[in-house]
């Protein structure tokens, strides 16, 4: 009942924009890109993988991520080399650890308010208060007085009124930072640095992101959501910068199950899918002019448990030249993957500075069957029988099958035990278990610098499952962690990487791949729907083309 | 019949405090983090800043006691993985789904079921017989996954006439309810067949044969009426699991009801949850039983009498 207003007027807005659209097209939009005209319906339906959440505070897995980012107006946005482009902030400054945003003026909250700097302040602050306990709070921590506030027990108020960021007028958004970090403000394009509507929110508590209650400052405004199954995006007409977004309506779908997927897009019921390709179709879809592959920030590997079992390098030397990554890429996972040839993922801001050369001499795309036997006779004391934990999603499994086998052939016997996810990742530590020998992770970069990957071998890293643990690494992140010039950090990330995949680095995981992400694209959306390397989406630059 | 209403609905307090426990209990045996969904390790702050918000570094026991004053004050908390929704409104949302599927599946497989089970059992052993129980066998042996699959692939993707996924419009659920009332339809058919022919054989029908009434008449109203008995004590556990949720035919068809949700629940350790759709499960299935228990009173007087 509530909502047949708004909707209607919806329905009649997107009526005019249609006509608008309609009436001056042709003219100036067929020539620009040459990929046909722009169709009359620019409606985009758009099948999503998950269930999503609209708070960006509380939002953590990649759908809400794609949801939020197109209804909320972040400061920054990701171009297309990952660099820092100006969004709701139109400039700003950053004098080693003082950051000052200056924001456009003008701006609308979808209720007609002003979008201030205070707004981000707020959602900031929100992020970090540790009642709402929100998951993704630790991205904050690199503001000066964050973690103390995100950790309070008790006189929280004060600690919160501490947090080193500050809106000093309407434009203003000043951030103090503990060091100088120079991929602060990339890092400021995640989700939760999005604003948020401060009365909404106290108004109406758990429940403002309910479609009746929300308010948005983004290109799109959310219509009608329901979270498991649908949600209606139309487009934001008083947004800043409307005159530019071509789609007027995003119908979004929930299917859950890849194969359910698939056949929704064959038979013509969602344009776009949300990378959810089911393995064993991979090789059909592939040949499909739908297809699209998208090259993610994230790493695939097998992790070492060096602390008690995997102690000799040559054998994990061995077993890392004893794998053939192009004929598992090639026959297992099939998603055109790229053999890692060191941690550090392509695509990362300065990796060519970073990995040498060809990379780790110990991760030849094919392998090298006869060095790695050389290496396993050198090895003193090797474990020949071993233990290779994975999880059951496919197609982990059919890969921890493909390294059995190669390892078979330098003498390794192992046996694969498979838990489910959740089990999997409470076994696995840290510390590592004793039964541990090796182990499937991955890693996906939450934003551009290498520190967010290189970090991870740290001796008290949550994520270092293998037991590694060098001191002198340790305090390199930590020098990296203090040197704002980019050719001086990545001459630091080098030596990092160098001690982990290097000619003589321990080596304490075999980097396999990195990641890409699947898609199926409607061809007349596929030029213009694009996936970056962190799996964001920005549906500001989406175009339906004429069939 | 009030008494018995009264007794048995009192006894679902015992049976409810069962479930919550044993739920309780086999959800924190199973190894897992509910704030830990990717490979990425939760921070020591955020994992404590967590647990203190859905009370889960609280002693076992207190965590118990809340869970069981949620459930009877009608208010299961929030979501620990869908951050912004609670389960009431989770269930609020997935439930009606699940039960409008179920329903429909239920009403296809008396609907086509009986009859077939009645037709096979007036005409034993003829070609009717024998086709129908083939094709009972054949759709209680192939599993709902496989039905689904072929359902989508010929009558959707080949021929284009209903539509691959979704809970739109009645379009949208037709196949997910037929590939859903297959398996029961084949059971009630063969129950019903079996016990048909049973009270065929029974005096009094010859004696209502006998007494010159016509034929519609005495398996419509005399032997139809005992040979269902069999049929409706089958239907109250299927009844309740198939509006509770089916988690396959949900998946494939992207139907957006409680199974699937329930299955997302116990994947990622959505304790709240998965103790919510657990305790709404049990109250479905005692309500069924007893709709049944009901339902006998009235196709066979007798055991009413020993009832009460």
């Amino acid at each position: 009942m509530l909502s047949r207003k708004p909707r209607l007027s919806a329905v009649l807005l997107a009526l005019v924009m249609g006509l608008l659209v309609v009436g001056c097209g042709g003219g100036d939009e067929g020539g620009d890109t040459g990929g046909g005209a722009a169709a009359a319906d620019q409606t985009l339906k758009w099948g999503l993988g998950s269930e999503f959440v609209l708070d960006p505070g509380l939002a953590t897995d990649t759908t809400s991520a794609k949801l939020v980012l197109n209804i909320f107006d972040p400061l920054v946005k990701l171009g297309d080399n990952l660099e820092a482009v100006p969004s709701m902030a139109e400039s700003w400054d950053v004098n080693g650890p003082n950051v000052v945003y200056h924001l456009r003026s003008g701006a609308t909250w979808s209720n007609g308010d002003p979008v201030t700097a205070e707004d981000y302040e707020y959602a900031w602050k929100r992020a970090l208060d540790p009642e709402l306990a929100s998951d993704y709070s630790y991205q904050l921590y690199g503001i000066k007085g964050a973690v103390e506030y995100n950790e309070c027990e008790s006189n929280c108020n004060a600690l919160r009124d501490k947090v080193a960021v500050n809106a000093t007028d309407d434009q203003t958004l000043e951030v103090t930072l503990t060091s100088a970090q120079p991929w602060f403000i990339q890092q400021s394009a995640h989700s939760v640095f999005l604003p948020v509507h401060k009365a909404t929110v106290e108004q109406f508590g758990e429940r403002w992101t309910r479609p009746e209650n929300i308010v948005t400052n983004g290109p799109f405004n959310v219509e009608a959501a329901q979270p498991s199954a649908s949600i209606t995006l139309v487009k934001n007409p008083d947004w800043r910068d409307a005159a530019n977004v071509k789609l007027e309506r995003v119908e979004g779908r929930i299917i859950v199950d890849g194969t359910t997927a698939v056949q929704s897009f064959e038979a013509g019921e969602v344009d776009v899918l949300d990378e959810q390709l089911p393995p064993a179709e991979t090789p059909r879809l592939k040949e499909t002019p739908e297809y699209e592959l998208y090259p993610g920030l994230g790493t695939s590997y097998y992790g070492f448990n060096v602390k008690d079992n995997i102690k000799d390098i040559n054998q994990r030397r061995a077993m890392s030249l004893a794998i053939d990554r192009q004929s598992i890429i090639d026959n297992i996972t099939q998603a055109n993957e790229k053999p890692a040839n060191a941690f550090t993922p392509e695509g990362m801001p300065g990796r060519e500075d970073i990995v040498a050369g060809e990379g780790s001499p110990w991760t030849p795309a094919s392998g090298d069957l006869e060095q790695a036997k050389e290496l396993m006779a050198q090895a003193k004391n090797p474990k020949t029988k071993i233990t290779i934990y994975s999880n059951e999603s496919s197609p982990n499994k059919e890969v921890a099958e493909a390294l059995q086998s190669m390892w078979k052939q330098i003498g390794i016997d192992s046996t694969i035990k498979i838990l489910e996810w959740q089990q999997f990742l409470e076994f696995l530590g840290p510390p590592p278990p004793k039964a541990v020998d090796i182990f499937r992770l991955g890693w996906v970069g939450d934003f551009v610098d290498d520190i967010n990957f290189l970090e991870l071998w740290t001796c008290d890293s949550g994520n270092n499952n293998t037991g590694y643990c060098d001191k002198e690494y340790d305090s390199l992140v930590a020098k990296a962690k203090q040197t704002a010039d980019n050719t001086e950090r990545y001459a630091i990330y080098k030596q990092l990487e160098e001690k982990l995949t290097g000619q003589d680095g321990f080596l304490p995981f075999i980097p396999l791949w990195y990641i890409t992400y699947p898609n199926l694209e409607r061809e007349t959306v596929k030029e213009t729907f694009e996936i970056n390397l962190l799996d964001q989406v920005d549906l500001t630059k989406v175009e339906i083309k004429e069939a | 019949m009030t008494a018995f209403i009264i007794r048995r609905l009192l006894w679902t307090i015992p049976v409810l405090l069962l479930v919550i426990f044993l739920t309780f209990v086999l959800m924190r045996q199973i190894e897992g983090n509910p704030f830990r969904r990717t490979d990425r390790a939760v921070p020591a702050a955020v994992q404590r800043n967590l647990e203190r918000k859905f009370n889960l570094d609280e002693p076992w026991y207190v965590q118990y006691a809340l869970y069981v004053k949620g459930v009877f004050t009608f208010d299961l908390g929030p979501s620990l993985v869908l951050r912004d929704r609670t389960v009431n409104e989770i269930i609020k949302e997935h439930f009606p789904k699940s039960l409008e599927l179920g329903v429909l599946a239920f009403v296809w497989a008396i609907l086509i079921g009986i009859p077939m089970g009645v037709i096979a059992a007036l005409r034993q052993n003829s070609a009717y017989d024998y086709g129908l129980m083939f094709i009972t066998n054949v759709g209680y042996a192939i599993p709902n996954f496989l039905v689904a699959t072929l359902l989508i692939y010929y009558v959707s993707l080949k021929l284009g006439l209903l539509p691959t996924n979704g809970w739109q419009t009645w379009e949208h659920k037709i196949l997910p309810s037929f590939a859903l009332a297959l398996a029961p339809m084949a059971y009630f058919a063969r129950l019903v067949r079996g016990s048909m022919l049973e009270t065929l054989q029974q005096d009094y029908i010859r004696t209502a044969k006998a007494k010159g009434l016509r034929w519609r008449r005495v398996v419509t109203v005399h032997a139809l009426r005992n040979s269902l008995i069999p049929a409706v004590t089958a239907m109250a556990p299927l009844l309740g699991f198939i509006i509770t949720g089916t988690f396959v035919i949900e998946v494939i068809f992207s139907i957006p009801g409680i199974g699937r949700y329930f299955i997302t629940a116990v994947t990622s350790r959505d304790y709240s949850v998965v103790m919510g759709i657990t305790v709404l499960t049990s109250v479905v299935i005692v309500l069924a039983n007893m709709v049944v228990d009901i339902l006998y009173g009235i196709l066979d007087p007798r055991t009413r009498d020993a009832r009460t």
